[in-house]
């Protein structure tokens, strides 16, 4: 009776080894594997930062404008360079001006002109997209103290331009959402 | 049935409102930068010009300093006016601006009046006449005096911190009866400053 259990768990022992063998000559078959390389995702850029801003008379000699008291018939412009980066494939950005002056002259003595942004002299037309560089956009204010101004009108009067912001903001373009 | 309906309205409502917080969300979730300049401040000058009397030094502002009124200045002739003879004035008007540019300025004395006090008749027998100098010291010599046209005696340019000499001579008619002795008149001329336009294109 031992011995019949003997035989039984050493064949029972036997099956298992088989079985495991069988299992080993899985590893003995056929397989591949193929790699892929999905890459890196990188970002492109909005920026906008301010330049030199100079100011200049009717000469276009330049003006230091704290120091400088303009009569009628002046003709003062104001040249600020913005320095522009857009990088993205889809990228597409408008460029706006923002800000309020105060205005201490008599306003139908001077004339103030509503910021202008150029590119390479051309006027801007939005939206503006990557060029592969830095784009540098001049933006000109002119102020004129006009020279039908009479009597002693606006001596000593002041225009503070105050801060005027340049706005740069991407557009949804094409495949953006 | 009525509280189900609420609560269907209500969430019909929350989800509108979420879609549109998400609508407006996006909008700002993209890129966007500002960069800021200040322009600074605009000034402008003032218009200043001084007036002193050749004979006394006594100075004034043309305008006063509420910047509305014109100062009135005493011309007092040196010596005694007697007939043939004559006296002499004048003023010293300087372009006291601080203007940045050029500012330029032309000044214009306008005929003048002469008018009798306390009832006499001198002013018959006065003559004024004027001419521009470079100096002072040149309104006392006889010379170059004219009488003043209608378009007034005007300067030539006076630019910043510049000035021009206006003489005035009186005269008194070499024929003037004696009655007229120890009788006064009053002179008044108006000196009127105007901006030039020195700037190309700029007027």
């Amino acid at each position: 009776m031992k011995n019949s259990t003997l035989i039984k768990g050493t064949a029972a022992i036997a099956v298992g080894a088989a079985l495991l063998l069988g299992g080993g000559g899985t590893l003995a078959n056929w397989n591949a594997e193929a790699t892929a390389a999905p890459g890196t995702i990188v970002s492109g850029d909005l920026n906008v930062t301010t330049g030199s801003g100079t100011w200049t008379d009717r000469s276009g000699n330049p003006v230091n404008i704290a120091a400088y008291k303009v009569v009628p018939g002046d003709k003062l412009t104001f040249t600020q360079t913005l320095n522009v980066t857009l990088v993205g494939d889809k990228m597409a950005a408008n460029v706006a001006t923002t800000g309020t002056a105060t205005n201490g002259f008599t306003p139908a003595n001077v004339s103030v002109s509503a910021p202008v942004l150029t590119v390479g002299g051309t006027a801007v037309s939005n939206p503006l997209k990557p060029t592969g560089s830095m784009q540098t956009v001049t933006a000109t204010v002119t102020f004129e103290f006009l020279s039908t101004t009479t009597g002693r009108a606006d001596t000593t009067a002041s225009y503070n331009f105050n801060n005027v912001a340049f706005q740069l903001t991407q557009i949804t373009q094409p495949g953006l959402s | 049935m009525r509280i189900k309906r609420s609560l269907e309205a209500a969430a019909l409502i929350a989800v509108a409102v979420v879609l549109g917080l998400f609508t407006v969300q996006g909008t700002y979730a993209l890129w966007n930068a500002t960069a800021v300049a200040a322009p600074g401040t605009i000034s402008s000058a003032s218009f200043d010009m001084a007036l002193q009397a050749v004979n006394t030094g006594t100075s004034t502002n043309m305008t006063l300093a509420d910047g509305k009124t014109s100062a009135t200045l005493t011309l007092s002739p040196a010596g005694t006016l007697g007939p043939g003879t004559s006296v002499y004035g004048g003023v010293v008007v300087t372009n006291n601006t601080f203007a940045g540019g050029q500012f330029n300025t032309a000044i214009t004395a306008g005929q003048p009046g002469v008018a009798n006090l306390n009832g006499g008749v001198l002013a018959t027998y006065i003559t004024v006449s004027a001419k521009l100098a470079a100096s002072p010291t040149e309104c006392s010599a006889s010379t170059g005096y004219a009488a003043i046209g209608a378009p007034g005696l005007i300067s030539p340019a006076v630019a910043k911190t510049g000035s021009t000499v206006f003489c005035f001579q009186v005269s008194l008619d070499p024929s003037a009866p004696s009655t007229v002795k120890g009788q006064a008149v009053t002179i008044q001329t108006t000196l009127t400053a105007r901006q030039l336009c020195g700037v190309p294109s700029g007027c």
